[in-house]
């Protein structure tokens, strides 16, 4: 059974709209900078430039809710435009989100440490599954409503879901992808960890010392023959391959061959019926942390057998948007498809020494880009792998 | 030294929740990391940074720096006295 | 209809490898404490020393399941409402107190959601699909959703569960933001599911989750038409409400007695459905969860030992 894409929404640093989005691709142009806030202004991130009442006004957003949900109903409500609600196509909306409404929770909390009062009121918004109700709100959909939380890979789970929702005829159409505002919560997290780089990331690079954060959020609506009958929309590419598998190594690193890597991508070719050479580009995960971009290469050379598709990252435009990458990069897997146009992985000078592996560096243009793959990874070891395909 | 040997064995059971352990479990010259050792991994490395900081105020800013430092409790002090 | 061939629970109540755990629910006290075993026997101890209750909860249960079923799983889908609390608490601790460059990674790394799925395919070096879903109290009903659409899918043998951790500074935000009074406990219950019967005789029949639900009673019965039921054919609920008008001959539990506040509750409802119907010739239950935004989930369990 088919899944097609009717619908794209996104918002990042790079633009507010798919258009930006793409604009801001085509220029090659970053919107990784310093930050603008108290825990944002000592590291590179890829922040949005509205604040939450700038998010509302602009948007003419209805919902109230957090900084995570706000975004996430920009890029929902961007995706779902022009479908309208009807009781013959059963619509679902599947949102991947790893802090939910951690960024009102942090300041709450923060106040509560230093003067052990608190506004009850204001957690409402924490867990993430309530996020995803007030973009439900904001877009109007009842019915099926589902929350994915792991981590960096979120937002592609949330898609693979809502694939097999439909191909299993629970639903007729869903909204789906991902998204993840930046908090005190998750710099410092990541801090602990000491993968950032402290300058602009380096994706797939020798030189490369780790990620930059970034936040936003990305959606697509993925459709059955049946619902497209119905809604009239014109698909702008199908989803046709996708699965989930876990490398099982460790609590944060990926196994060094990228075992579970290797596992997602193999068996999201054989869902989508296509061979490796069938793949003309990779979105990878590519993070610019030593370790992603090790394990992701190798497990590349392993499963296209040496011979691997052109691959580029496209975090270094974004940051690592975290539980909403994999919703942004899917909006990228069908920019690409729909313009046959390949994006380059920014900042990047010299090859990992170890597989010699030379991203995509420029704007490609290409004859047809008929597949691509877009790999997500999160902590854990939870690998997911989509394929994006041309009509 | 074999007293910075004894505090360092007591902050890093408490510091990694260690608490099946006793300082005379861990010996000066037995890996602490891999399963031959105590069976540490790169989080705990992580957290030896942070017990190094905090406790000893030595700064390490990379953490793949730090493996040899970190091989054993013998390896450790003289690494913390090379600092002083 | 998925048979449940092995199902474990835990928390206020001593039900941990218990069989008629129906019968052995006592009532949530003022000060509920989590039954556990000597987590020791499950988990190595370099594992142990850093995980929190969630976690320890989560991986024993899946290893005593795992234990049960031959086979290793070959997908992993598992619900929570509020995630790694523990944890979370923990780390917002460390970024609001600790002055210094340098932070403890370790419970920023066990705060994310998918710790306790992530933990459980670790401890069992599983590599199959591995799936966390959180959708306040409907993150069970998703967990299954997934599982039995897992099962659809051709996996044979497929652990589904929920894991919900309380701490105290939950008990702080009642009722305001849960639209509870009674309070937060710890609870978690794993199953593991198949299309073939096997041994088993109790077997899922279907879960469905409603956002903006209509009345409970038009929401129920037209879930059970579905499968040619009415009301008056259930002869066990287990819920968490008092909307349902439930037939007079029929067994009621309200797990909200036992566990109080869990957002995983409607787990730990599938193991006394599950219990009642395996000590019974009774054929169907049923598990109603609503939550106070008008989200619904139903669940239908069947007992097919003495019926076809």
């Amino acid at each position: 059974m088919d899944i097609f894409i009717t619908g794209l929404g996104a918002i990042s640093t790079i633009g507010n709209n798919v258009d930006e989005i793409y604009a801001s691709l085509l220029a090659e142009k970053t919107g990784i900078r310093k930050g603008t806030l108290d825990h944002s202004m000592k590291y590179h991130v890829g922040e949005v430039p509205l604040s939450n009442e700038g998010l509302m006004e602009h948007f003419k957003l209805k919902t109230k809710g957090s900084r995570t949900a706000l975004l996430g109903m920009v890029a929902a409500k961007e995706a779902f435009q022009g479908h309208q609600l009807m009781d013959e196509v059963r619509t679902g909306l599947i949102s991947g989100t790893s802090v939910g409404g951690m960024d009102i929770t942090e300041e709450e909390y923060r106040n509560y440490l230093k003067t052990e009062t608190f506004d009850a009121e204001k957690y409402k918004h924490h867990p993430s599954g309530t996020t995803t109700e007030q973009m439900a709100e904001e877009l109007g959909i009842t019915g099926f409503v589902n929350t994915i939380s792991t981590a960096c890979s979120s937002a592609a789970n949330a898609i693979m879901m809502g694939a097999r929702l439909i191909r299993s005829n629970q639903l007729d159409r869903v909204v789906v992808g991902g998204t993840d505002s930046l908090t005190h919560f998750t710099i410092s997290g990541f801090r602990s960890l000491m993968i950032f780089d402290p300058e602009w990331c380096r994706p797939f690079d020798e030189t490369r010392k780790g990620l930059n954060l970034g936040e936003g959020a990305g959606y697509i609506v993925l459709e059955s023959e049946k619902s497209l009958q119905l809604t009239g929309k014109t698909p702008l590419a199908k989803l046709t391959g996708w699965s989930n598998a876990s490398d099982a190594y460790h609590q944060t690193a990926s196994s060094p061959e990228g075992n579970g890597a290797v596992l997602a991508m193999t068996k999201a070719l054989s869902v989508a019926h296509l061979q490796p050479t069938d793949i003309d580009y990779i979105n990878a995960h590519g993070t610019a942390t030593p370790n992603n971009d090790s394990s992701e290469s190798k497990a590349f050379i392993n499963v296209f057998e040496g011979k691997v598709p052109p691959f580029s990252s496209t975090k270094a435009y974004t940051g690592h948007t975290l539980a909403a990458c994999g919703g942004i990069e899917a909006v990228i897997a069908v920019l690409s498809i729909q313009n046959n146009v390949l994006f380059p992985n920014l900042n990047h000078t010299t090859p990992i020494e170890e597989t010699g592996l030379i991203p995509v560096k420029q704007i490609t243009r290409i004859e047809n880009v008929r597949n691509v793959l877009s790999n997500s990874f999160g902590f854990g070891g939870n690998n997911s792998s989509l394929i994006f395909s041309k009509l | 030294m074999s007293e910075l040997k004894e505090n360092l064995k007591a902050q890093i059971i408490e510091q990694l929740n260690l608490e099946d352990l006793t300082p005379s479990d861990i010996k000066n010259e037995a890996p602490l990391f891999g399963d031959e050792g105590l069976g540490l991994d790169s989080i705990d490395a992580l957290e030896f940074i942070v017990l190094l900081d905090v406790n000893y105020g030595i700064k390490i800013s990379d953490p793949s720096d730090a493996r040899e430092i970190f091989h054993s409790i013998d390896s450790l002090a003289s690494f913390i006295e090379s600092q002083k | 209809m998925y048979y449940i061939h092995a199902i474990q629970s835990m928390n206020n109540s001593d039900v941990f490898k218990q069989e008629d755990i129906h019968q052995k629910l006592v009532e949530v006290s003022e000060n509920p404490t989590l039954v556990t075993p000597d987590f020791k026997t499950y988990i190595a101890p370099t594992a142990l020393r850093r995980l929190s209750p969630i976690l320890r909860m989560g991986i024993t249960l899946a290893k005593e399941v795992q234990a049960a079923v031959d086979q290793p799983f070959d997908a992993i889908s598992v619900g929570t409402g509020l995630g790694c609390l523990t944890d979370t608490e923990k780390f917002l601790n460390v970024i609001y107190t600790v002055e210094g460059d340098v932070l403890s990674p370790t419970a920023f790394i066990q705060s994310t959601h998918n710790t306790i799925a992530g933990q459980i395919s670790l401890d069992l070096g599983n590599h199959s699909y591995n799936m966390t879903h959180t959708q306040n109290n409907l993150s069970f009903e998703m967990a299954l959703i997934d599982g039995m659409l897992c099962c659809e899918e051709g996996s044979k043998n497929v652990l589904v569960g929920a894991a919900d951790e309380s701490i105290e500074f939950l008990n702080k935000l009642k009722p305001s933001v849960f639209d509870s009074e009674t309070l937060f406990t710890t609870s978690a219950t794993f199953l593991a599911i198949s299309a073939d019967k096997m041994e088993s005789s109790i077997a899922i029949l279907a879960c469905k989750t409603i956002a903006n639900a209509a009345e409970i009673s038009v929401e129920t019965n037209a879930f059970l038409a579905a499968f040619g039921l009415s009301l008056e054919q259930i002869n066990c609920f287990v819920l968490n409400t008092n909307e349902l008008e439930t037939p007079a001959n029929s067994e009621v539990f309200h797990i909200d007695d036992q566990l109080g506040f869990n957002q995983s509750s409607s787990a730990f409802a599938v193991h006394v459905a599950h219990d009642f119907l395996k000590s019974s010739t009774k054929e169907f239950a049923l598990i109603v969860n609503r939550s106070s935004n008008n989200y619904l989930g139903l669940i239908l369990l069947k007992n097919d030992k003495t019926h076809n």
